[in-house]
């Protein structure tokens, strides 16, 4: 007798979605099996990485984090074409940080003139990302749609308290949403089904059901992923077919662990490394839970993880 | 009934269509079939012919076909002798009056290209904006799905007066209604009426002056169709999609001032296919049944300070509150607050006065949203220290609400009024007490504001059941004793139609997936004799919960095929819960310990469990501490009944399922507990008493031991033996 391996039969399929303006597009999602089980089921694009850049110059980024980006850390559409020219982004998620009123508190028109900028200076596709803040992210994703009508960009974050007004609006100037959920797969659900209702198209829906950091509460986060997949996969749950992303950048390089200097924490050891290995694993995991798009900061980091994700795929 | 509406309608379009056909002609005429022609600066060509024909008109060539369209839809007119068919042609009379007012304003725009400002504001020397363009569109439109503004109003002709007018606009601006203004009465325009009663016309201000004829009235329509393809994602063409749109999302209504003419009628009608009803101020008949639009299709002469409230209600449009306006902070924040004596002020019910509060469901007639009475003397009105008798007495209305709510909106009293900072509430129905600490008398607060937290919380939290709440507030004793006396009576028929309820009356059960997020796949089924394990969710609640949220986590199951009446297995039930589980939990038995039990989140009250030797079953309460007879505390059986597994012979229950009539009913019922903590035997007390007499052992009580009695079998078997409990010669349980 023959050893077989036992196999997951599937009965969904996530959605494919294209994103980014025509003749630049990249497609995610499509996937019939969990999470590079290639032997069970296919995932015909494999997933993607997205480089963030900030729309202003990061004051609390550890020197390791903030070294491969000296030259155009004060210019973020210069920021975004290196991405794309010297690092080879496959898209550019731009981190509207400025707009939170506990920081800078830029406006919403300003926000909007970054982002013009950048997307006037990189043809690859592009996330936009508000700082969190309920109101705030209302006024300044609204601009954003308008000033960047045509772009197909994929904005977010989409909640609860505002999915309305944005949803709305992205449909009417034909973006993408990221709808984004606190680590619970029924809020995540129900956020989809609100957007549905709401008639934004099923193929301009990403979800994010929140991220933290390796050693920071991942383990829950990746549960809750893995939930969601399996609930798209194997249990006919409509409402969560969506394609995942992982806003995990931000969340790796604000622990204490990847600002530690070596010599406060010799344990810990070398600082870069450690922050590149750091964000590589949170990404690695996951990937393993079933994220499409990785929103990742560091060029090593990211080359780490593309080879991963090359190795998986074959 | 509607005769009279429907010949004037197909008048109207007739005569609009003629209309139509003589300036097509002279235009034709002067320019040719090749000129361009359009509103200004959009992509949607004449929206409403765009969108429900699919037809895009760019020539004064392609009009022709349209002309030839509208004839076909106006049927001929109605003849004295037919009296059946009225509706249907009067709707399609009504779109072609908009295909042909779209064409005669198109020509217009090219005869005279300076009639409309083409702009947001009114200039100096003209105030007509005329149709808007796409810029204005997007930016207005995106209130309409986003809620912002919930619709608009449009007004054909002018009011009375420019004080009624004013009013009128006010009224609706504060609804953050749209006014889209067009047509003259007499002479006169409501667009023109604002402006010399000094107020700012505009599309910034909302109060958008489209153009002097009814013709403009295309604009309003053409704007909502233009808004159902640009954010609804329908396609041109797509009339059923494009009306269907309209009619669930954007509440608009037609509200004509002044003598309705034919040509009003056929605009009129032409709104209905839109779902958008006409509430008029003159004495034309009405058409009262459903059909078409959500509910009433024409309401007439309402007066003119009841007219807009009037008209939101005859659309479905829900109020919506942002903010409770009181001197004091509010929110869940302040619930725990305790008033002690020596900040007490004021305080009423509690035993020391009477006290009662009530909230009944009236007739949407019988209420008027937001009046708030007090009816006896306020804070401002008493000493530190004194007393008064109270009754808050709430009234509701709402095209959704049932009297089955009506307890559950009175049981959030309690903490919407605790909210309040500085004010302590406690208990509910007839035994609440409230008291009022210093420092809010100081700031000014009365309790008619309490009128005031209640209507704005009803609306904001149970918007989906209730659209008008009116509250009457009591400190005059003889006021309140009358309240105390009604409340009484409301109590007694609630109690006994909840008694009355069972399982084998109601057809649906109701699902609770709250707690999925914890326990995937557990699935609670909730039926009227059985309330949910957290006890938090009986089933009226969750029949209010689906009204309220219908995507949410209380989902309607019709229960179906009953399959085994002891156990409680139904067909419906079975299906729901295997899917909803992800066909982790094949089947459960509402009834049962041991065959196939339901499974538990965490937030069970109570854990039910066999104890083998006594052949019985004990229940034990999370508040209980101590030791039980099955060897296990409360906090060590929560972990085998919990996250959703399937444990024959542990089970999570509610307090309340105890005294239920279905309480494990494939084990024998309540005849099978022998033990339980003393405090929960006592806190049950009451409930089992007609239990007990039911099985016709009305000392049924005194036979279940308690911890007193003993915390193993052993020591609480000599006791069930002496007291003959019947559990110890029923069949045996494994």
């Amino acid at each position: 007798m023959t050893f077989e391996v036992p196999k997951v039969s599937y009965t969904g399929k996530i959605r494919e979605i294209p994103l980014g303006r025509e003749g630049n597009t990249v497609i995610v999602g499509g996937e019939s099996c969990y999470p590079f089980h290639l032997f069970e089921g296919e995932m015909p694009h494999p997933p993607k990485i997205a480089m963030e850049v900030y729309d202003s110059e990061p004051e609390d980024w550890p020197d390791t984090a903030l070294e491969p980006f000296a030259d155009v850390i004060k210019d973020t559409a210069a920021w975004a074409r290196k991405c794309v020219d010297t690092y080879g982004a496959e898209m550019i998620a731009l981190q509207l940080a400025s707009t939170d009123p506990n920081d800078k508190d830029i406006s919403a028109d300003e926000a909007a003139k970054i982002t013009k900028e950048v997307s006037d200076a990189v043809d690859v596709p592009m996330i936009v990302l508000g700082c969190g803040n309920v109101e705030k992210d209302t006024d300044v994703l609204k601009a954003v749609c308008e000033v960047c009508e045509g772009r197909d960009l994929i904005i977010g974050p989409v909640v609860e308290g505002n999915y309305r007004a944005i949803g709305a609006t992205a449909i009417g100037y034909k973006h993408t949403v990221v709808a984004s959920t606190p680590i619970d797969i029924n809020l995540a659900k129900q956020l989809n089904i609100l957007l549905g209702n709401l008639n934004v198209p099923d193929e301009k829906i990403i979800i994010d059901p929140s991220t933290g950091a390796l050693g920071y509460g991942l383990e829950y986060c990746y549960s809750v992923m893995e939930r969601i997949r399996m609930a798209a996969l194997i249990q006919e749950d409509e409402r969560l077919q969506f394609p995942i992303i992982s806003n995990l950048a931000r969340e790796v390089w604000k622990t204490k662990e990847v600002k530690v200097p070596e010599s406060e924490a010799p344990l810990l050891g070398d600082m870069k490394k450690r922050g590149i290995l750091i964000e590589a694993l949170t990404a690695q995991c996951v990937l393993l839970a079933g994220a499409d798009i990785l929103v990742m900061r560091h060029p090593e980091a990211i080359s780490l993880v593309k080879e991963s994700i090359k190795d998986l795929m074959t | 009934m509607s005769k009279i509406i429907c010949s004037a309608a197909i008048r109207g379009a007739h005569k609009i269509v003629g209309m139509a056909e003589e300036k097509y002609g002279e235009a034709l005429k002067k320019w040719g079939p090749d000129q361009k022609i359009g509103f200004p600066n959009t992509t949607y060509y004449l929206p409403i012919i765009y969108g429900m024909l699919g037809i895009p008109v760019e020539t004064l060539g392609d009009v022709r076909q349209i002309l030839d369209k509208c004839k076909e839809l106006v049927p001929p007119p109605v003849s004295d002798k037919v009296w059946l068919p009225y509706l249907a042609p009067a709707l399609e009379a009504g779109m072609a009056t908009y295909f042909a007012e779209e064409i005669i304003e198109a020509i217009l725009y090219l005869e005279q290209p300076d009639f409309y400002t083409k702009a947001e504001d009114p200039l100096p020397d003209n105030i007509w904006l005329g149709a808007a363009d796409d810029v204005i569109m997007r930016k207005r439109g995106v209130e309409f799905v986003d809620g912002t503004a919930p619709g608009f109003a449009a007004i054909l002709g002018a009011a009375p007066s420019i004080e009624i007018a004013a009013k009128i606009a006010i009224e609706l601006q504060e609804k953050n209604l749209y006014v889209f203004m067009c047509a003259d009465h007499e002479g006169k325009t409501m667009s023109e009426q604002l402006i010399e009663a000094g107020v700012q016309v505009g599309w910034p201000t909302r109060l958008v002056s489209f153009g002097p004829s009814y013709r403009a009235a295309v604009f309003a329509i053409g704007f909502a169709t233009r808004v159902a393809m640009s954010f609804g994602g329908i396609k041109p063409g797509d009339f059923k999609g494009n009306l269907h749109y309209n009619k669930d999302r954007v509440f608009a209504f037609a509200m004509p001032l002044g003598t309705v003419t034919d040509e009003w009628y056929a605009n009129a009608a032409g709104g209905i296919n839109w779902g958008f009803p006409t509430i008029a101020d003159t004495p034309i008949p009405e058409i009262l049944p459903t059909g078409i639009c959500t509910y009433e299709h024409v309401v007439s002469n309402v007066p003119h300070d009841k007219i807009v409230a009037r008209a939101v209600e005859v659309r479905g449009l829900k109020v919506s509150i942002s903010k409770v306006d009181i001197p004091m902070s509010y929110g869940p924040a302040f619930e725990g607050e305790r008033i002690r004596k020596d900040d007490l002020y004021f305080e009423c019910g509690g035993g020391r006065t009477l006290g009662v509060e009530l909230t009944v469901s009236k007739d949407m007639s019988e209420v008027e949203d937001g009046k708030v009475e007090m009816i006896g003397p306020d804070l401002d009105q008493v000493k530190e220290g004194d007393k008064l008798p109270f009754a808050m007495l709430i009234e509701v209305a709402g095209r959704k609400m049932q009297s089955d709510f009506e307890p559950i909106l009175e049981r959030q009293i309690h903490h919407l009024v605790n909210y309040v900072q500085g004010i302590m509430h406690i208990g509910q129905r007839n035994i609440m007490w409230i008291r009022v600490g210093k420092a809010v008398v100081e700031k000014g607060f009365l309790l008619k504001h309490l009128g005031t937290v209640m209507h704005a919380k009803y609306h904001q939290d149970f918007g989906g059941i209730v659209d008008k709440v009116q509250v009457k507030i009591y400190t005059d004793e003889e006021k309140v004793k009358e309240v105390l006396e009604q409340a009484k009576r409301v109590y007694k028929e609630r109690d006994a139609r909840v008694e009355g309820m069972t399982d084998e009356t109601e057809e649906t059960y109701y699902s609770c997936t709250l707690c999925q997020s914890f326990a995937p796949s557990h699935v609670c089924i909730i039926t009227p004799e059985r309330v949910g394990m957290c006890g938090a969710y009986n089933w009226l609640d969750c029949k209010a919960s689906f009204e309220i949220n219908p995507t949410g986590p209380n989902q309607p199951i019709i229960k179906g095929e009953c399959t085994e009446p002891v156990l409680g297995r139904w067909k419906g039930i079975t299906d729901f819960v295997n899917k909803a589980s992800r066909q982790k939990v094949e089947q459960i038995s509402a009834y049962s310990l041991m065959d196939f039990p339901m499974t538990a989140c965490g937030c069970f009250e109570c854990v039910a469990t066999i104890l083998p030797m006594c052949n019985g079953i004990m229940v034990v309460n999370r508040d209980s501490s101590g030791m039980t007879p099955c060897g296990m505390k409360f906090t060590t059986l929560a972990g085998m009944v919990g996250g959703g597994n399937q444990t024959p012979g542990f089970l999570g229950v509610s307090k309340h399922y105890i005294c239920s009539r279905k309480f494990l009913l494939a084990e024998g019922g309540l005849k099978r507990v022998v033990w339980l903590p003393k405090m929960l035997k006592e806190e049950i007390a009451e409930r089992m008493k007609p239990i007990c007499e039911e099985m016709g052992i009305p000392d049924f009580s005194d036979m279940i031991a308690d911890e007193t009695i003993g915390t193993t079998e052993e020591e609480i078997l000599p006791f069930l033996e002496e007291k003959g409990h019947p559990a110890l010669t029923m069949d045996p349980l494994m």
